[in-house]
């Protein structure tokens, strides 16, 4: 299996913030995410946080007035004997009850997570001669780690536009023989966080994007807009 | 691709009385514990809160609760939001959301839910009471990028959104697999943002 399919933790970016994954699917993500790294982390985050603010917009389409009696009810709520207590004092017991949630997740998170086959994605990241490089691309970032030893690569654009119609995002593997494809993006295939998983290095040493045509060429025929080095 | 039907929003809807820069400042107010910020806090948001928890509650009664519930946590948790993190309304809006959806996965199995989906999508929220601090046009609008959602989309975000169903659930209920769910989300989540002017 190859491809942004491969890339479980960020598929979820979207029905997490949607509040559309189970308690338990919560907490393991929760506990993927602080153990990934951190352009992972970061794309996750960047997404979620796109979603809950698209989310608060919608919200001007489902507005009911409310009864004028909760205004009351709402209000008194916070008057009740004035018992808010005082900034520090909020945080330090915020902080204590994240840590508490931190650790519960923890150990529930293990010992809910069923046998587990890391994919590609997740034994590129682990590796313990993964390395990361990443450029600015098209107003956006690409960032790709990568892992000699796996043979393998693990590429992240953030807020990356798509291409322009009746174009694509080409990959190119450079090695020694020149240029390789190693696959398109078309428009449909960026969103806000892209990935893209690639299965073999073979012996390339920068990693390369061009735009191209249609559905893309054999040899690059565009200008390299963007590119990593894999060394 | 979906189209667009609506022109996009924009950063004026951002910064709209409603949903702009002010709320931040009130809600920092409001972590000082400045009682009248938080009351216009209360004013300027009620009519969302109240609305989104009463689509996905669909009970008056439980969602007056839950909207009580959601304001205490605002007065108590001011002091932790933090601006570089996302806009006061969408720190809101995610707290009464997750209040809701809580509340209606502790009431009712996914069937339930599943049934009252089918009663939520003959709704059209034209009928709802308008409020001041929601501008006409504006609630038009996102519902016009609502309406430009592919059948499929709207499908996806109305069962988990606004039904409470995980995506597991989701697929289920279309006997559609995992990754197309996953995916049908996103790429609804990606259209509303183009539709809204947010990409």
């Amino acid at each position: 299996m190859t491809g942004p399919a491969d890339f479980d933790l960020l598929e979820l970016a979207t029905p997490y913030a949607l509040h559309a994954v189970s308690e338990d699917e919560r907490i393991a993500i929760d506990r993927q995410l602080a153990a990934a790294p951190a352009p992972v982390a970061n794309a996750f985050d960047d997404e979620a946080r796109a979603v809950r603010e698209a989310m608060a917009m919608v919200s001007a389409a489902t507005a009911v007035e409310p009864p004028e009696r909760l205004r009351a009810a709402v209000l008194a709520g916070i008057h009740h004997g004035k018992t808010r207590p005082s900034r520090w004092r909020t945080a330090i017991l915020a902080a204590a009850a994240a840590i508490v949630v931190a650790l519960a997740a923890f150990g529930a998170g293990i010992a809910l997570r069923p046998a587990h086959t890391p994919t590609m994605a997740e034994q590129i990241m682990a590796a313990p001669d993964m390395r990361t490089s990443s450029t600015p691309m098209a107003g956006g970032t690409a960032t790709v780690m990568f892992s000699r030893n796996m043979n393998g690569a693990v590429l992240l654009m953030n807020n990356v536009p798509p291409p322009s119609q009746g174009t694509v995002y080409q990959m190119w593997l450079v090695g020694d023989k020149g240029p390789q494809s190693a696959g398109t993006m078309n428009a449909a295939a960026i969103t806000p966080s892209t990935t893209h998983t690639f299965t073999s290095l073979q012996n390339s040493s920068v990693l390369a994007f061009t735009v191209e045509p249609g559905d893309g060429s054999p040899q690059p025929t565009g200008k390299i807009f963007a590119k990593l080095p894999l060394t | 691709m979906t189209t667009a039907v609506a022109e996009p929003l924009g950063y004026r809807a951002m910064t709209a009385p409603s949903a702009g820069a002010d709320l931040d400042f009130l809600l920092r107010r409001v972590a000082r514990g400045d009682a009248d910020a938080f009351a216009g806090f209360y004013d300027q948001t009620r009519a969302r809160v109240y609305g989104l928890i009463t689509r996905v509650l669909r009970d008056p009664g439980y969602s007056e609760e839950t909207t009580q519930e959601v304001y205490l946590e605002v007065w108590r948790t001011a002091g932790a939001y933090d601006a570089t993190r996302g806009s006061a309304l969408s720190w809101l809006m995610t707290m009464a959301h997750r209040r809701a959806i809580d509340r209606v996965r502790s009431e009712q199995s996914a069937g339930q839910r599943e049934s009252r989906y089918g009663a939520a999508m003959v709704e059209r929220p034209g009928d709802l009471v308008a409020d001041s601090a929601i501008a006409a046009d504006e609630r038009r609008r996102v519902t016009a990028c609502l309406d430009s959602l592919t059948d499929l989309q709207r499908q996806c975000i109305e069962l988990a959104y606004y039904g409470g169903l995980t995506y597991a659930e989701v697929s289920q209920r279309l006997s559609a697999n995992l990754s197309t769910i996953k995916s049908r989300m996103r790429d609804a989540l990606r259209g509303l943002r183009g539709c809204l002017g947010m990409s």
